[in-house]
């Protein structure tokens, strides 16, 4: 696409002159730029920056007590705020191709700003949908120092044609902020998607990440948190099925720059059928950040024989008064579980996924509200259902 | 009335490692009827644990020779839930742990398995029926909140199997060994829970090496398995009559040539 083209379908959504320029410095080093690293999982040969020409506003709900406005809107009225924070603090446009892309062909998204000592009692919840073939979403949260927040983000696809997603979410944590969110993807298996959640974690605050990738398409995630402040704290959860021929590659990482900064991983994968799953958990402990905490756990089950997944704890370590520990597996389902159970006259798929729901156990139970959980529980049981139909045809 | 019929049964089993294929059961024959308890007894490595397992499916006993039949239609062919839901049951030895499902989910799972889709049981009949035989079994209701099996006692375990006995209430009841490692006290708690399924839609097949598992579970009928075979059939009072004289002694009056596992 031309810059002018793009120049112009920006102005016909009144964009503020800034970040027009912003969309267009990144259309421009796009090409130079390389695809975000994924360890053992090869992509580049998947259509991941297709082009923008539709743009949606968001709908959303007010509240007296923070502020919540579709992106563009934002872009409008907030210009100090968003030139700060968007694409410029936690995520940077020129990191990678996909990135600058992003930032080029953005076509929705939401601003959500928590104003100091705030504490928004009810979750945020938004359901991004995904209503046309190029899906370039932004969410990004700013909550100041003192606040408490918790978001729940689902994302599902409306058409049925082949499209791409490229979904990032940024999230500035000030001091002594908690910040939950809560993530159900379900995008279709027509949908080639990338997403990339990062979180910037100030003094004392602590930033809980509860997902659940569901997605039925090719993905891949990078969920990042840098926990910048001393006594920042971020406990990261990830439960992941891949189905049918899908093919998955997960960077988890956590980088701790703060003193007694505190970062847990637990990551729990299914692979089913001919999938493939790699989950790369990344722990970084910068010099400097003494007492500091990093533990992660990647486990991933194969539930056939011609499944492929790999669970790889990556430990970069520059600092020797740290905790940092790593457990990873790749396993089979317990064909004794399954004999105990079906024994009892439980059939073989459910025994299946009574087998599975115990192998995301400890992860699901570790997610804070109760409602999220029940969600994802049924999301998953409706995933390993879809998904041994599936098995069952091919 | 349902009846349970072993005929002429020969099972191999795979070893894994060394690749070779050993004949465990080599013609077993045994008629058991709902209303009676049979009791198997016999020395290790004979059979017995063999013989409960291929009754119930588990793949890696492979019958050659001969059938099981469940009110006379074979169930060779049927996967381990079919058999399940057909209504035999296996109190295991060593029951499998799985974590992340609680044992309240489980049996309501599987009283549900054999019910259909618009006759599942209700919440109200769940908790009264699970009320009811924990009591039987001395069982605190935290019990059914634990993870199935998970970080359970033996006696635990062997207790849970009972419970799932109750709660399931099969024709056939296979029980494997649940006296092993039972103290005395946990021992009565487990035989009131099998003789309150007691009744004309009962059967039981207690598979034991000691005779003290039989003074609280009263037997009908008492087999001896030597060498893969039942080698002799009577009431009672033969488990009395084993317990005095040993399976040797059975073996010589038999004058049967079989090698006895833990005999010198």
């Amino acid at each position: 696409m031309t810059p002018d083209k793009l120049v112009q379908i920006a102005t016909e959504n009144n964009e503020p002159r800034w970040f027009i320029e912003k969309r267009i410095r990144a259309l421009k080093i796009m090409s130079e730029l390389e695809l975000p690293k994924m360890q053992r999982f090869d992509y580049h040969t998947w259509s991941m920056t297709p082009e923008t020409t539709k743009i949606s506003i968001m709908d959303h709900d007010h509240s007296e007590n923070y502020v919540l406005l579709d992106i563009f809107e934002a872009a409008r009225r907030y210009p100090e705020l968003m030139q700060k924070y968007y694409m410029n603090k936690v995520i940077k446009s020129n990191e990678n191709k996909l990135t600058a892309y992003h930032t080029a062909f953005l076509n929705q998204g939401l601003f959500l700003f928590i104003p100091k000592n705030t504490v928004v009692d009810k979750p945020i919840e938004i359901n991004l949908q995904q209503d046309s073939n190029i899906f370039n979403s932004h969410i990004l949260i700013v909550a100041e120092e003192n606040t408490q927040v918790s978001f729940i983000q689902k994302s599902t696809t409306e058409v049925e044609q082949q499209s791409s997603a490229n979904c990032i979410v940024e999230i500035v944590a000030k001091a002594n902020s908690i910040v939950k969110y809560a993530a159900v993807d379900e995008l279709g298996s027509n949908v080639t998607s990338y997403l990339s959640r990062r979180a910037f974690v100030d003094q004392n605050a602590y930033v809980d990440w509860s997902i659940g990738l569901m997605n039925s398409g090719n993905t891949v995630a990078d969920f990042d948190t840098d926990l910048y402040g001393e006594g920042s704290h971020s406990e990261i959860k990830v439960v992941d099925i891949t189905t049918g021929k899908q093919q998955e590659g997960v960077n988890t990482r956590v980088t701790n720059y703060g003193k007694h900064s505190i970062g847990n991983i637990n990551q729990r994968g299914v692979i089913m059928d001919r999938s493939k799953l790699i989950f790369n958990g990344i722990g970084h402990i910068i010099h400097g950040a003494s007492g500091a905490n990093a533990e992660q756990q990647n486990r991933v089950l194969m539930m056939s024989n011609h499944a492929h997944g790999d669970a790889n704890p990556i430990l970069l370590i520059d600092e020797n008064d740290v905790l940092a520990g790593h457990a990873a597996s790749v396993g089979q389902v317990d064909q004794k579980q399954l004999y105990y159970l079906m024994s009892r006259g439980i059939d073989k798929k459910t025994a299946q996924r009574l087998v599975i729901r115990g192998f995301l156990g400890d992860v699901l139970t570790s997610i804070p509200s109760k409602k999220i959980r029940e969600q994802l529980i049924q999301t998953i049981e409706r995933k390993l259902a879809d998904g041994q139909k599936l098995s069952e045809n091919s | 009335m349902a009846t349970l019929e072993i005929k002429n049964l020969h099972v191999e089993i795979e070893d894994e490692e060394r690749k070779t294929k050993r004949e465990i059961l080599k013609g077993v024959n045994l008629v058991m009827k709902t209303g009676e308890i049979h009791a198997i007894m016999g020395p290790n490595g004979t059979g017995k644990s063999t013989l409960s397992q291929t009754i119930m499916g588990q793949k890696n006993y492979h019958v050659t020779q001969g059938d099981i039949l469940l009110n006379d239609e074979s169930i060779l062919d049927m996967p381990v839930d079919q058999r399940a839901r057909k209504g035999l049951f296996l109190a295991m030895q060593y029951p499998a742990e799985i974590p992340g499902v609680t044992n309240a989910e489980f049996l309501r799972s599987a009283i549900n398995a054999r019910r259909s889709e618009d006759n599942q049981i209700s919440v109200m009949d769940f908790l009264k029926e699970l009320d009811k035989n924990l009591e039987i079994l001395d069982m605190s209701q935290s019990m059914t909140e634990r993870y199935l099996n998970e970080g359970f006692s033996g006696g635990e375990k062997k207790r849970n199997e009972i419970l799932q006995l109750l709660m399931i209430k099969p024709n056939f009841a296979l029980l494997d060994e649940i006296d092993s490692g039972l103290d005395i006290d946990a021992l009565k708690v487990v035989s009131k829970g099998v003789n309150s399924m007691r009744g004309s839609d009962f059967g039981a097949l207690i598979i034991t090496h000691y005779q003290r598992l039989l003074n609280y579970i009263k037997p009908d009928v008492v087999h001896v398995m030597m060498g893969g075979r039942i080698v002799k059939t009577g009431a009672a009072d033969l488990a009395v009559k084993l317990e005095n004289e040993g399976y040797a002694g059975l073996r010589d009056e038999l004058g049967l040539d079989i090698n006895l596992v833990d005999e010198d």
